[in-house]
């Protein structure tokens, strides 16, 4: 199952252009397509499998051969089949394989088509080996691959320095995260190996061998478990996209939107909730860090839920909303319903991969305009697109009638608000964090549904924007897709590249332009089949999921808590507020979308201050940017041309000076030479004829 | 040894050592300047000699360690004589080389390695 789409990214890695010429795009899609739905048919199986057997018993470690093998720490090649890996593996090949059909389409005008497609299958490989590997350092190599495959797509449209400066933004604050998770795996395995028990073949970071021990030795070392607590988690808030270090996913948006939709919103972006389940003995051993993970998620989600409402570009209305829906994830593992986290991730990677490929798909057909005010009324052009969106407005808002019936957000985001409202701990001055945290999450709740309506009432409602405005100037537009369109024309006809060969842009500058007379079509059956197939599942996803606890008892072998440490249970009042929240967030929307100015210009302080992301990440680039340049500068001239250089150089001077003062005794004249023998021997003498004496 | 006292011998040596040394300090010319270390080697065998001919002359009877004495200083003389031998043919032919090349043997001129 792993093996496929490494296969499908080795064969369109060596072959992939040579194949496109050979047998056309058609043929390299489906080579592309084929390895992950196939590997989806086997993740089905295999659950289905799994299922079958006791739930006791539903662990399985395949072992592999060994990988490292030193004295006293042997790390195999080894996969864990439970309930968790297979749905995070159910998740990525069945989300994946849609995305993938969704990129032939929307990638089929696009020049590098191979290219893209084996970036995709390295992904999907990188990131099954994260939620597949039985070790902590396979999923560190597959965390890394997955950061990779994110940088590689990210700067796709790599001849436009605004995307490779996006990538690298996020391959930097990536890094950040990773500093942590390392640390987080090295203090592991240093407190692992420095319990008496004996743990088997000295497999110090397989899970199913460390987490009985990691238990016992944490609860020895509290304050060590509070440390590896954070550092894990920093590495996974880097992952995650958790405040501070956020800051690289709004960017990443650069990249094209299937990968917007794979990578920053239903899978890669999930692997810190998928870290926080594998390793929650290790944040229940410490109620302080799962508290500030608790408060951190709340900031989050309110933070870039504000942010959105400044938003005009829809894909970044949609990356803040990941961010916002990433935060409640945590709040809900920091209140201990690790599960429900799980949950919230399927159902996120079903509405929001809906809402990404819905948005591409309007950019699409659009001509790669990604202004939301530039749009209106697409209800009547594109129906499908319409209707699914519509469907994943309502799941991401959680609309449903408790008791009966809800859209799949509406459990998974029960589930996470619960245990942390049900939390009565006084533990910040009589007031609860986790339920404070909890009671943001609400008001969240709201915000989420009110931004998504105003998206959704400005692209598909209203007036015909694009006819009657001027084009809003594009004030910062991605300026991803000048690649994309035109290049079907200048491929068929000119197989050497004679014109790509030449500046790009000005050939297609008209191209790119949306015009007033421009007509919107409905996208190709290849990209809403995809859509229509993620609205089943968003509409169906969570109540299946929640009937009866469906996923929670799933979940249970891999995700129980197992320490005394138990989540409280959620309030009953619950459902129906969050059930109104939903409502009253929808109503809130239309307001705004309804008062919308178009013009930045009117827009109030407060709202262009969202825009600006309340100005940190201005902050954050003058600080860590511009800080780390002059610290650089600083350095340059004090330390190394002052201080290293004068050493050197001054060394080097002595030398010569030494050597200068010495050479007036190189007269070059022979007889001086004797001269001075002489009157050295006669020293010589005299000092052992006198100077021996005594 | 016919009377002639060991320091008329050393008094010799010494005068044609000192007339080496300045012939070497005062003369331009590296043959002279040749001749004058010729000089004081020659000065340095013939103390080497007289020493090894009054150490038997002083002692009343012959021992072995003044035997020895008497065959080392005699055999330093054989070695100085064979290494000056070598050093002339060297420095002639170093000479020879330098006044092909610079038709000119003068070493106050010879300063090319003057710091």
């Amino acid at each position: 199952m792993l093996l496929l789409p490494i296969a499908g990214f080795l064969l369109l890695a060596l072959a992939g252009s040579r194949l496109e010429k050979m047998l056309g795009k058609r043929a390299v899609g489906a080579l592309a397509v084929l390895p992950i739905a196939v590997a989806f048919g086997i993740t089905s199986y295999l659950t289905q499998q799994l299922a079958g057997i006791d739930a006791a018993h539903r662990s399985i470690v395949m072992s592999g051969p060994s990988w490292i093998d030193i004295m006293g720490l042997r790390i195999p090649f080894e996969l864990l089949v439970d309930p968790l890996s297979m749905t995070m593996s159910l998740i990525i090949t069945g989300v994946g394989s849609l995305i993938f059909l969704y990129s032939t389409g929307y990638m089929g005008a696009e020049r590098e088509y191979s290219r893209f497609f084996t970036y995709m299958n390295l992904f999907a490989a990188a990131m099954l080996l994260l939620v597949l590997g039985n070790n902590l350092l396979l999923l560190f190599v597959g965390w890394e691959g997955v950061g990779l495959c994110s940088y590689l797509l990210i700067g796709f449209w790599y001849k436009d320095l605004a995307n490779a400066k996006a990538a690298n933004k996020a391959f930097v604050v990536n890094r950040i995260g990773d500093w942590g998770l390392t640390l987080g795996l090295l203090l592991i395995t240093a407190l692992v190996a420095g319990t008496t028990r004996h743990v088997p073949d000295a497999r110090y970071l397989s899970y199913d061998a460390i987490l009985p021990e990691l238990k016992i030795a944490l609860e020895r070392h509290p304050d060590m478990a509070t440390l590896a607590a954070f550092l894990l988690f920093i590495g996974a808030a880097g992952k995650s996209a958790q405040f501070p270090l956020y800051l690289w996913l709004p960017d990443a948006m650069a990249g094209p939107t299937p990968v917007s939709a794979l990578i920053h919103a239903a899978t890669m972006v999930t692997s810190g909730v998928v870290l926080l389940n594998r390793m929650h003995v290790v944040f229940e051993s410490a109620p302080l860090a799962s508290t500030v993970i608790c408060g951190i998620g709340a900031f989050t989600a309110l933070f870039a839920a504000l942010i959105a409402f400044g938003q005009t570009d829809i894909k970044k209305v949609l990356a803040y909303s990941t961010v916002s829906q990433l935060g409640f994830m945590f709040i809900g593992c920091g209140a201990g319903a690790y599960w429900a986290g799980i949950f919230h991730v399927t159902t996120h990677a079903f509405f929001k991969a809906l809402l990404f490929l819905g948005a591409g798909a309007v950019i699409h057909a659009m001509s790669h305009n990604q202004d939301m005010r530039n749009y209106g009324n697409l209800k009547k052009y594109m129906p499908i697109t319409f209707t699914t969106m519509v469907i994943g407005t309502l799941a991401i808002s959680a609309i449903g009638i408790p008791g009966v019936f809800g859209f799949a957000g509406f459990y998974s985001k029960e589930a996470l608000l619960g245990p942390a409202l049900g939390d009565t701990n006084g533990d910040m001055g009589g007031v609860s964090a986790l339920a404070l945290s909890g009671q943001i999450g609400l008001f969240v709740a709201v915000l989420t549904a009110a931004y998504m309506m105003r998206l959704t009432w400005l692209t598909f409602f209203g007036k015909e924007r694009w006819r009657t405005q001027p084009i809003v100037a594009e004030d910062h537009e991605e300026g991803a897709h000048e690649d994309a369109q035109p290049r079907l024309a200048t491929l068929d006809s000119d197989p050497y590249g004679f014109f790509l060969s030449s500046e790009p842009k000005s050939v297609e500058e008209h191209d790119h332009a949306l015009t007033s007379d421009h007509t919107p079509k409905e996208v190709s059956p290849s990209m809403w089949l995809p859509l229509v197939v993620l609205a089943v599942l968003s509409v169906g996803g969570g109540y299946v999921l929640e009937n009866n606890g469906l996923l929670e008892k799933w979940l249970q072998p891999s995700s129980a808590p197992v320490t005394s440490f138990v989540p409280a249970e959620a309030p009953s009042w619950l459902p129906m507020v969050s059930a109104g929240a939903g409502l009253l967030g929808l109503v809130f929307g239309l307001i705004v979308a309804n008062a919308e100015k178009f013009d930045l210009a009117k827009w109030s302080g407060l709202r262009l201050w969202a825009r600006n992301q309340f100005g940190f990440d201005e902050l954050m680039t003058n600080f860590a940017v511009q800080g780390g340049s002059e610290l650089a500068v600083v350095l340059d001239e004090g330390v190394e041309v002052g201080l290293i250089d004068r050493i050197v150089n001054g060394s080097a001077g002595v030398a010569a000076w030494i050597g200068k003062v010495l050479s007036v005794a190189q007269r070059g004249l022979v007889r001086s030479y004797a001269v001075l023998m002489l009157l050295g021997g006669i020293a010589i003498l005299s000092y052992m004829m006198l100077g021996g004496k005594h | 040894m016919n009377g002639v006292p060991l320091a008329a011998y050393l008094g010799l040596g010494l005068f044609m050592f000192c007339v080496g040394i300045v012939g070497v300090i005062v003369r331009r010319n590296p043959i002279v300047i040749f001749m004058c270390v010729e000089l004081m080697l020659n000065a340095a065998n013939l103390t080497f000699l007289s020493f090894a001919r009054y150490r038997i002359a002083e002692s009343s009877r012959v021992t072995i360690e003044a035997e020895r004495s008497v065959m080392a200083g005699q055999m330093m003389v054989i070695f100085v004589m064979a290494v000056a031998a070598a050093e002339v043919a060297v420095g002639l032919g170093i000479i020879m080389t330098i006044f092909r090349s610079r038709n000119n043997v003068d070493v106050d001129e010879l300063n090319l390695l003057r710091g």
